[in-house]
């Protein structure tokens, strides 16, 4: 397309976008200003990265008037990134943005009214889609990937122009949320502790007040980190606020939250119903959940077995692991009940030899000490009230209450 | 030196967890929706699950297992 183009329909198109540019700013109009460095994103950006390419001298443009070259740290290295994105050289795009960025948070930073603040959004987020892009390109080069990194550390920079009083603070979480992609992404989830701190202990501001999509948004990966560290109460009650104010019609949003909910409730005694899971298609829980209404063991091996990959990959797995102990609790309350039904008097008293018999059913294998350790731990968390004879080799059940139901707490630490 | 190898592989392990195939979706800069609406998937939760009921087919098996005298077990 480039060579089709005239040099004089370059220099037009270089010099109204340049002018566009100054005049937004000059009249502080953020919705003009906000495609202007959507580099990645907006098509309204090709019909200049064509000039470009073929108008070697736009630094000479940029600093014909004033008006324009007052934003000369800007617009230099904004137009090198366009025409580096345009030509496939992500690295060199990125490297070239965060100039620019770095030149229009200090000008963001003199303005006293937020009216900028959807237009430092908007960089936040190319920022990170254009290191993304530059690491893929420097990972597949053979080169070390410290794109996303640097856009990290440049989004703190913007975390704590915004984060202060005053109005601009709305737009902290925003930043926060592109941060935590950026982490989650890195495996350097330990470094959103401080903006969560700073977000969190702030008396300045309610958090009420964050955009419903920024909410949500940080709910989501909060909620997550609190999966991995199995603070299952805060956990489930960071991806509820998330999962009850998402847009229900997004549905891959609602998958992902449900994603990482659903173990958190499972951990606490609560199941999903199996409308909720086919209709967010997520059916790789079924088989644990039947696993826990039923007792069986086997099936809860199997369910992990099936989708291990698939819950490893989520780091959900160690949560789904530690319900076997409830799934064991459910088996042997089945035993009690089934012995009730039959023999009243004496179903308080369950042998060992009955367990090992029920698990020796469902194909596994365990000897007396393995049987007495397992009901030892039903004991010392709580699922299972009563002791165990060791003498005789019998669980003796408590009359009242024998099997503690969870009820929204989660099994006792050890 | 045991010990100092031990951190390293939890750090290897925790980068391919978050390699991060859930990022959560990107909204328009300015986009809104009611918040008030999304309580369906709210709704769909059970917590009286561990009933008493010994009816379903796992617990008809394994009462007859349990009523068994021979040793044998598939």
């Amino acid at each position: 397309m480039a060579a089709f183009l005239s040099l004089a329909e370059s220099q037009r198109r270089i010099a109204g976008y340049l002018n566009r540019f100054a005049d937004a700013i000059a009249r502080q109009d953020g919705a003009t200003l906000r495609p202007l460095l959507a580099v990645s994103s907006a098509a309204s950006l090709l019909p200049l990265a064509d000039a470009l390419s073929n108008f070697s001298d736009s630094s000479r443009l940029v600093s014909q008037s004033d008006h324009i070259a007052q934003f000369a740290e800007i617009l230099l290295p904004l137009l090198r990134s366009i025409q580096s994105h345009h030509l496939g050289r992500f690295a060199e795009a990125y490297s070239s943005y965060e100039k620019a960025a770095n030149a229009f948070l200090q000008e963001f930073r003199n303005w006293e009214t937020p009216w900028a603040m959807e237009t430092v959004q908007t960089i936040a987020l190319e920022i990170r889609l254009l290191a993304e892009k530059g690491d893929r390109e420097l990972a597949s080069s053979g080169k070390s990937p410290e794109k996303l990194k640097g856009a990290g550390s440049f989004l703190m920079k913007v975390f704590g122009a915004l984060a202060g009083k005053g109005p601009k603070r709305v737009g902290a979480l925003y930043i926060t949320c592109q941060l935590f992609k950026i982490y989650f992404k890195l495996g350097t989830v330990h470094l959103c502790r401080s903006v969560i701190r700073s977000i969190e202990t702030a008396r300045i501001f309610d958090f009420e007040e964050f955009p419903v999509k920024d909410k949500v948004t940080y709910m989501y990966y909060t909620g997550r980190l609190e999966v991995f560290n199995e603070n299952f109460l805060a956990a489930d009650q960071k991806l509820t606020y998330s999962l009850a104010r998402s847009d229900p019609l997004n549905m891959s949003n609602m998958r992902m939250i449900l994603k990482y909910l659903i173990p958190v409730k499972l951990s606490i005694g609560i199941l999903p119903k199996m409308s909720l899971l086919k209709k967010y298609n997520l059916m790789e829980y079924s088989g644990v959940i039947d696993a826990l209404k039923t007792g069986d063991v086997r099936l809860l091996r199997q369910a992990l077995q099936e989708h291990e990959e698939q819950f490893l990959r989520s780091g959900v797995y160690l949560v789904l692991e530690k319900l076997e102990l409830v799934v064991y609790q459910r088996l042997v309350k089945k035993i009690y009940i089934i012995q009730k039904q039959k023999d009243p008097d004496k179903a308080h008293q369950i042998k060992l030899d009955t367990i090992i018999k029920a698990l020796k059913w469902l194909g596994i294998d365990m000897d007396y000490d393995e049987g007495e350790c397992i009901v030892t731990m039903l004991i010392y968390k709580n699922l299972v009230k009563g002791y165990f004879a060791h003498k005789s080799k019998v669980c003796v059940l408590s009359k009242s209450d024998p099997f503690p139901k969870l009820s929204g707490k989660p099994v006792m630490a050890s | 030196m045991a010990t100092e190898a031990k951190p390293a592989a939890k750090e290897d392990l925790k980068v391919d967890l978050f390699e991060d195939d859930d990022e959560f979706e990107e909204f328009e800069i300015d986009q809104e929706w009611d918040d008030k609406e999304g309580k369906e998937a709210l709704q769909q939760w059970e917590d009286d699950w561990d009933d008493d009921d010994v009816n379903d087919d796992f617990s008809l098996q394994l009462r007859k297992e349990l009523e068994s005298k021979s040793e044998k077990s598939s």
